[in-house]
């Protein structure tokens, strides 16, 4: 394509061609491939064996036009580096993808399909995915999508790999929606019972706030306005509260799982339910993000129970850090799905060379 | 859409013009949303697009079975599609078209044919209608509940002013109105009154037409036509300012005159010029200078009003009566899903029972959610069906304004029934 | 695969088959009635199908796909039928499917901001539902008067307020669809995502050939407190493009940015009498939305920038009834231009925005060249360009070259780096373009991936993805820039 969108001067290295080598190699060989790119997200999902693929070394920015609200980046390309660059135009990613440690990559986070405290207001990682191109199970490259804001030609494959642990593919280039930063930010504070704010968060989310985050940690609930100054000052004006004083790194704390919450050896799962669900019952301390929807949880009750709560409340649970990397580390599915998402992996991942058993047991 | 007509259609009138209004169509499918029986039966062939399929296959030479005829019957002629029709599609003349050159390819059963017959015998005949409503009303006592409830109640008329003035308007003769409800004319004829006009009642006058022409016999409903512009010609040329239309369904076929009868050399001009100078009562009162009548229905009732589809999307006056009653202080409860059709549909409440009633149920709950004291229309079919089975009285929205005039013998009647 | 004209015994034998599961009334095969079923919203393609059915139930649905698949005749699912690719055009030798009586609003739960529903439900009576409620349904298609939800979600379809927020994707939470073999699946759910595979994503826009959409979950948002909108004209239509630019570049996301060219404002002013200005070139429509104060000052700021980038005149909404009069217009533009031509024909590709002025010169040269008229409406927010070609279906030749026009405008939105379709689906009407915008072995992927869902082939056959025969077909028609397409292809 000929006039792409404007190169940003970035460290930038095409190593997409050894990459289809080594897929085909480990073809050959039939060995797995554990995909990797910065490492800091090599804890989530189960335990993978098989011979590293590194994506680190593919790496850069390929295109970035502020005006079109697009950009584009290999796999390997740090995501500080993405975010210094959109910086600088006053944009950014709106999903806020959790880091976890300096290296992150843009791949590891398109793959784990991640994303940060903005999630339910602004968008996930996927619903920012414009397009990508992979490498499948046959070591084909492969374009999906696109670099233009609607694109419906074509099963949607680009989203398909987001989230999906590296097990149909390995992202080669993704391009993202990017959106321009709010013109004003401010986080305020509340004390309130589990119960109120769980009930408070979801009223707010039903009037129409510049709301773009919502966080309770058991004690104080964290609400984060932005938007143009006037918006804010308004909502402020509405909501009430104490304003915080370095909300900034309050929100990367929450986003990095950096915040003292997070701390100490018990496993650590995230439960997934309905954002008005009233407090589950379930022992152990919780910090409850996504306006109610994502709730972590410290606790070291056994996983049956644990699936069983989220399961009646709509929900699904995953257990995110610690405890058993072997065994069943997300939801179940029930057997109809479980059949389909195994002919899914056959048909973009046929030899089974990708990330072997990261998301469920086979694949 | 691509048509091809038959060569003897592409060489009659009706043929072009069916063919004109096919090509104005681009399947888009918005018609569907608002047509009434799409709703009730969610099938193509009972929606607006298919219907103009099916008389397109008609007019393209294919040979209508009774299949066709069948979805063409229930068809409303409500005209809501005409009103959400980006395209301008004139959907309603296409049916007449379409019904008409079925209605010589289908043979209809004999019962059907029968109640048709019967209908057009009936109906549009002044005197035999009431002779049939006076008997119906004398044995109520001893009928069915579900026909009784059918029959209207015998309301009396009030006086008919007896001032003259100089500006003068022509009243319709009509057909079944005078004999269910004479007060609509004589309260037509009161709040002119008080704006200095004079309404005139022409004999000769009687049935617009309407009805047999939209049951397919066109000559007899033209013939209709004809009649009334012969009775209202010599006060024409006197000098009368407007034919004053207070029943919509009348109101939409008086003013298609001069397209009707654009064929007939005789009657051509003057059938123009009548359609020019007709007016629904609302547009009438519209411009003139209403504040002699006072804020007449200020504090006297919340009332819900359904606007006729004659009046809304056969006219395109939607909004007007509503605005003259605000004004005249009336209060209007909201009502869901304004543009659907109640059902009453000229004859279609006696030919399409099943499917009649169940809008009237619709459309009753829509008018009375908002808790009205009465409801208020525009057309005497719509006033008589939701008057069967609706828990308030139902008037024509001119008696009401009528009842509330100041020093008023009916003074607030409409309130009982 | 059985033919009608073969094997009626077996059309008959399917049809007493479905009597046991469905009402007489629901199953429609006599010619007469079928004509009114030959096409959706794209007239230009027409084909009878073998049966219609038209069940109520998600079991009535079961049945016929069941019946179906142990007979191997194919399903074409169908809703409100207003698609403009084609995507609901039956299979000669198919069953037509239409979900349209499935139309129940199953619940709508406030407190989580969702509402579950069948596929027939209309989008705009989603909307009015909740409407008491202080929430709506944001994706807004122009037809959304109309069309289904269902439909929506299999065309993954958007509207003009994608660009802040999004198409039908982004707007779901969780469906419910049967398999080809009748086996009932949920994905997604009440939580904001779900475990496995992001099947969600994958089955909105599949355009009906993965799985019969039968339960849909939508997200609900709260109305704006308020919404204005600056209707801008411009003598000129680039200076329009940089317009947009220059709005985005500000740091604005509006609710909704729409351009139309002359002939498509005078084809709208001429159904809604919205007031537009009938001598501009182009007109702008930038609708802004949010807390009153926000509104208020980026109204103004939009005001600036379109007069700072030349427009002639820019008018903002007076009230609530202007604001929805200048949208009435832009949301009926597609019929409306019904009224300068018989028929005409919907492009939907999407470019990059910096390529606008080049893209809509070179479409009035093809235009010119073609002796055909276009229109050009376009979400100038997200890129997606509708040009509408006027024809007359009724004049010899006119169809085959309003085709040809259209396939050489997606092609150089292909080549400018954008896409076939944006929001219209492929169908069976962009379908050799997929051979420019995809390459054989990406195209064998999508057949791959339809294997695991639909191992048969029997959903919605020969659409949106074509074989690679097919492309090596279309490749040798029409040599592209001096390559020939799909070269590894056998050719006859």
């Amino acid at each position: 394509m000929g006039n792409q969108t404007e190169r940003v001067a970035t460290d930038t290295l095409d190593s997409s061609e050894l990459l289809q080598e080594q897929v085909r190699a480990a073809l050959r060989s039939g060995t797995g491939l554990q995909i990797s790119g910065g490492g800091s997200k090599s804890f989530y999902g189960r335990r993978v064996s098989g011979v590293t693929l590194s994506t680190a070394a593919h790496r850069g920015i390929v295109g970035y036009d502020p005006s079109e609200l697009v950009l584009t980046a290999r796999c390997g390309t740090p995501l500080s580096e993405i975010e210094a660059a959109l910086a600088e135009r006053n944009q950014m990613l709106a999903f806020e993808p959790p880091h976890f440690g300096g290296a992150a990559t843009l791949g590891g986070a398109i793959a784990t399909g991640l994303s940060g405290p903005r999630r339910p207001y602004a968008g996930s990682a996927r619903d920012f995915v414009l397009g990508a191109k992979i490498i499948n199970g046959q070591a084909e490259v492969l374009a999906f999508g696109g670099q233009v804001m609607k694109n419906v030609a074509g099963y949607d494959v680009a989203r398909l790999m987001t989230g999906a642990l590296g097990t149909l593919g390995v992202l080669l280039e993704v391009s993202l929606k990017v959106l321009p930063r709010p013109a004003a930010e401010l986080t305020l504070v509340q004390h309130r019972t589990p119960a109120e704010a769980i009930d408070v968060m979801n009223i707010w989310a039903r009037r129409p706030l510049p709301l773009s985050g919502c966080c309770f940690d058991g004690d104080r609930l964290y609400v984060r306005l932005s938007g143009a100054e006037p918006a804010v000052r308004a909502a402020h004006d509405r909501i009430g509260g104490e304003i915080l004083k370095d909300d900034r790194s309050f929100w990367l704390s929450v986003r990095d799982q950096q915040h003292a919450f997070f701390d100490g050896p018990l496993p650590l799962w995230r439960v997934a339910v309905p954002p008005a669900t009233p407090p589950l019952d379930i022992p152990g301390k919780w910090l409850l993000d996504w306006g109610g929807s994502q709730r972590w949880l410290r606790s070291d009750a056994d996983a049956p129970a644990i699936h069983r709560h989220a399961s009646r409340a709509g929900g699904h649970v995953t257990l995110f850090r610690g405890g058993d990397r072997s065994g069943d580390v997300f939801h179940p599915l029930v057997p109809d799905l479980m059949e389909l998402h195994r002919r899914i992996k056959a048909a973009m991942d046929p030899e089974q060379v990708f990330n072997p058993g990261r998301m469920y047991a086979g694949f | 859409m691509q048509t091809t007509l038959t060569e003897d259609l592409r060489h009659s009138a009706d043929g072009r013009e069916a063919e004109s209004i096919l090509r104005a169509c681009v399947h888009c499918g918005f018609c569907t949303a608002t047509c009434p029986t799409y709703g009730v039966f969610r099938d193509e062939l009972d929606g607006p697009r298919g219907r103009i399929y099916l008389v397109k296959q008609v007019l393209e030479g294919a040979v209508a079975t009774r299949r066709t005829q069948l979805h063409l019957d229930r068809c409303l002629s409500c005209r809501a599609c005409e009103t959400t029709c980006p395209s301008g599609v004139h959907y309603g003349r296409l049916l007449d078209i379409g019904r008409s050159l079925v209605e010589r390819q289908v043979r209809r059963n004999i019962v059907d044919r029968f109640k048709r017959r019967l209908l057009r015998a009936v109906i549009p005949h002044r005197r035999r209608f009431g002779i049939l409503l006076r008997t119906a009303r004398s044995v109520r006592g001893i009928l069915p509940a579900a026909w009784s409830s059918a029959i209207p109640p015998l309301r009396t008329a009030g006086s008919w002013p007896s001032s003259s003035h100089r500006r003068k308007m022509l009243a319709l003769g009509g057909c079944v109105q005078p004999s269910i409800s004479p007060n609509i004319d004589a309260a037509t004829a009161r709040v002119l009154d008080h704006l200095g006009i004079s309404l005139l009642r022409v004999s000769g006058s009687g049935c617009c037409g309407a009805m047999s022409y939209h049951l397919g016999a066109h000559q007899e409903g033209l013939d209709f036509a004809r009649r009334n512009i012969d009775a209202w010609w010599p006060h024409i040329e006197a000098g009368a300012e407007a034919v004053v239309l207070n029943a919509s369904g009348c109101g939409v076929m008086v003013k298609e005159y001069g397209k009707l009868l654009a064929g007939d050399p005789v009657y051509a001009a003057r059938a123009a010029r009548i359609s020019e100078l007709s007016r629904d009562l609302s547009e009438v009162l519209a411009r003139e200078d209403r504040s002699v009548l006072g804020r007449t229905g200020s504090g006297t009732a919340r009332i819900a009003f359904h606007c006729p589809c004659t009046l809304q999307h056969g006219q395109k006056l939607g909004g007007v009566v509503e605005g003259i009653l605000t004004d005249a202080g009336f209060e209007l409860a909201p009502v869901a899903d304004m543009h659907l059709c109640c059902g009453s549909a000229g004859t279609y409440s006696l030919l399409q029972p099943q499917i009649s009633r169940q809008l009237l149920t619709q459309k009753l709950a829509a008018l009375e959610s908002g808790q009205p004291l009465a409801i208020g229309t525009a057309n005497i079919g719509c006033l008589v069906h939701l008057q069967s089975r609706a828990s308030v009285p139902v008037r024509h929205w001119i008696e009401l304004l009528d009842a509330c005039l100041p020093g008023h013998e009916q003074d607030g009647q409409f309130i009982t029934r | 695969m059985v033919t009608r004209d073969l094997n009626p015994h077996m059309r008959r034998e399917l049809i007493r088959t479905l009597r046991r599961s469905l009402p007489a009334a629901a199953i429609l095969h006599d010619p007469e009635a079928l004509r009114a079923y030959e096409c959706d919203g794209l007239s230009a393609y027409r084909e009878l199908p073998m049966l219609v059915v038209l069940p109520e139930t998600v079991e009535q649905v079961r049945a016929v796909l069941a019946a179906c698949s142990e007979r191997g005749i194919p399903v074409v699912a169908r809703g409100a039928g207003t698609g403009l690719s084609g995507g609901a055009l039956p299979n000669a030798d198919g069953v037509l499917l239409s979900l349209a009586k499935l139309n129940r609003i199953l619940e709508i739960d406030e407190h989580n901001r969702i509402a579950r529903v069948q596929p027939g439900v209309r989008n705009l009576a989603i909307s009015e539902a909740v409407a008491p409620l202080g929430l709506y349904y944001a994706p807004d298609p122009s037809s959304q008067i109309a069309c289904s939800i269902g439909g929506n979600v299999a065309e993954n379809a958007g509207g003009i307020h994608c660009l802040k927020y999004g198409l039908t994707v982004h707007n779901i939470q969780a469906l419910t669809f049967l398999t080809p073999d009748g086996r009932l699946l949920a994905v997604g759910g009440g939580a904001p995502d779900s475990p496995g595979y992001d099947l969600l994503a994958l089955l909105t826009g599949s355009e009906g050939l993965l799985g019969i959409i039968v339960e849909i979950v939508v997200k609900l948002l709260p109305r704006p407190e308020r919404a204005q909108v600056a209707l801008a004209a411009f003598d000129d239509a680039e200076k329009a493009g940089a317009a947009v630019a220059a709005i985005i570049a500000a740091g604005i996301v509006p609710a909704g940015l729409e351009m139309m060219d002359n002939l498509a404002i005078r084809a709208a002013e001429e159904y809604v009498h919205a007031g537009y200005p009938v001598d501009a070139a182009a007109i702008l429509l930038c609708e802004l939305d949010g807390m009153n104060e926000e509104v208020s000052e980026q109204i103004l700021q939009v005001r600036r920038i379109l007069t700072q980038c030349g427009a002639a005149s820019v008018r903002t909404a007076q009230d609530e009834r202007e604001r929805l009069l200048f949208w009435a217009g832009r949301k009926a533009a597609f019929p409306a231009v019904g009224r300068l031509a018989p028929d005409y024909y919907c492009m939907d590709g999407t470019i990059p925005r910096r390529n606008l002025a080049r893209v809509l010169v070179r479409i009035s040269e093809m235009s010119a060249s073609a002796g055909l008229r276009v229109a050009n409406v376009f979400h100038a927010g997200d890129g997606n360009l509708h040009p509408l070609i006027l024809y007359d279906a009724s004049r010899p030749g006119d169809l085959e070259r309003a085709e040809q026009l259209g396939a050489r405008i997606l092609e150089l939105c292909v080549e400018v780096g954008g896409t076939i379709t944006g929001e219209h689906g492929v169908g069976v009407e962009k379908i050799d373009q997929m051979c420019l915008q995809f390459s054989a072995p990406a195209l064998t992927q999508f057949h791959a991936l339809k294997h695991a869902f639909d191992p048969q082939g029997l959903l919605n056959p020969g659409k949106a993805i074509p074989t690679l025969r097919r492309c090596a077909e279309y490749g040798a028609m029409h040599v592209h820039g001096g390559k020939l397409h799909f070269p590894e292809i056998e050719r006859f």
